[in-house]
């Protein structure tokens, strides 16, 4: 999951996983999509991307044929169940001590 | 109970000292919600009301505020309340209505127990969304790195 977080962190190559997230491209199709990035460059991404479980490399003869890696995402489902684990922990804090401070209201006008 | 749609919801339980009525309005009030769920909060709790909340966006995708605009689909104070559960922006793939949220209040050892059902997320939009995902790990990346800011400066 760390791997799969940096990978992401670079705004280009969340940009290289929408190209192939339902397409199968080449790193020559990736790369003309960034004029202004070297081949190196982007060859230095697929790899960070790879890494991290995000993208799927294929071979075909000399080319090597990218696309998303569906076993990444499991990643969401784990944010989205931290997120409601850490809200939820925050709802029974607070809401238990909106329950004291409503008891001890009450306490006092009895 | 009805079976989820498409994708495994995402299911939780937690038990809370409190009321149910005590529970229940921190999901209708929003000087409650921004208590624990949300930034701000305009609400009409009532079916077919609004539920819009705005969360804080993260620090370093420059990405945010995000903005749920969710409708209530049931409101039954003080055991149970539902909420669809999406968003404006558009580098989120989880568009307004999409999913939803059941909560449910139950009476439980003087407290309350509370179950969340959060439905329709998010396989089906995983696949074919590629956006919402790598928005949502971009906004976890920041909040890893402020903590390992945090640290480095120890």
């Amino acid at each position: 999951m760390q791997s799969a977080i940096e990978a992401i962190a670079a705004p280009r190559r969340r940009d290289i996983l929408r190209l192939v997230h339902a397409t199968e491209l080449t790193a020559g199709a990736i790369a003309a999509n960034f004029g202004d990035v070297s081949r190196p460059a982007i060859s230095q991404h697929l790899r960070v991307l790879r890494e991290a479980g995000l993208l799927r490399e294929r071979r075909d003869g000399t080319r090597r044929i990218y696309s998303a890696d569906p076993g990444g995402l499991d990643g969401l489902r784990e944010f989205l169940e931290r997120f409601w684990d850490e809200r939820l922990e925050t709802l029974k804090t607070e809401a238990e001590q909106e329950e004291r401070s409503r008891r001890h209201a009450r306490g006092n006008r009895n | 109970m009805p079976e989820a749609t498409g994708t495994d919801a995402i299911v939780r339980e937690v038990q809370i000292e409190a009321s149910p009525e005590t529970v229940f309005s921190f999901f209708t009030e929003p000087d409650k919600i921004t208590r624990w769920l949300a930034e701000s909060a305009t609400v009409d709790p009532r079916p077919g009301g609004i539920n819009h909340q705005t969360h804080p966006g993260g620090a370093e995708s420059q990405s945010g505020p995000y903005y749920m605009r969710g409708e209530f689909v049931e409101v039954t104070p003080p055991s149970r309340v539902v909420f669809t559960w999406g968003f404006e922006n558009e580098d989120i793939a989880v568009k307004p209505g999409e999913s939803t949220v059941e909560v449910t209040l139950e009476p439980s050892n003087g407290g309350t127990l509370l179950r969340l059902v959060h439905r329709d997320l998010p396989a089906s939009e995983i696949a074919s969304h590629t956006e919402g995902w790598t928005e949502l790990l971009a906004r976890l990346a920041d909040l890893v790195s402020e903590l390992e800011r945090g640290k480095s400066t120890d």
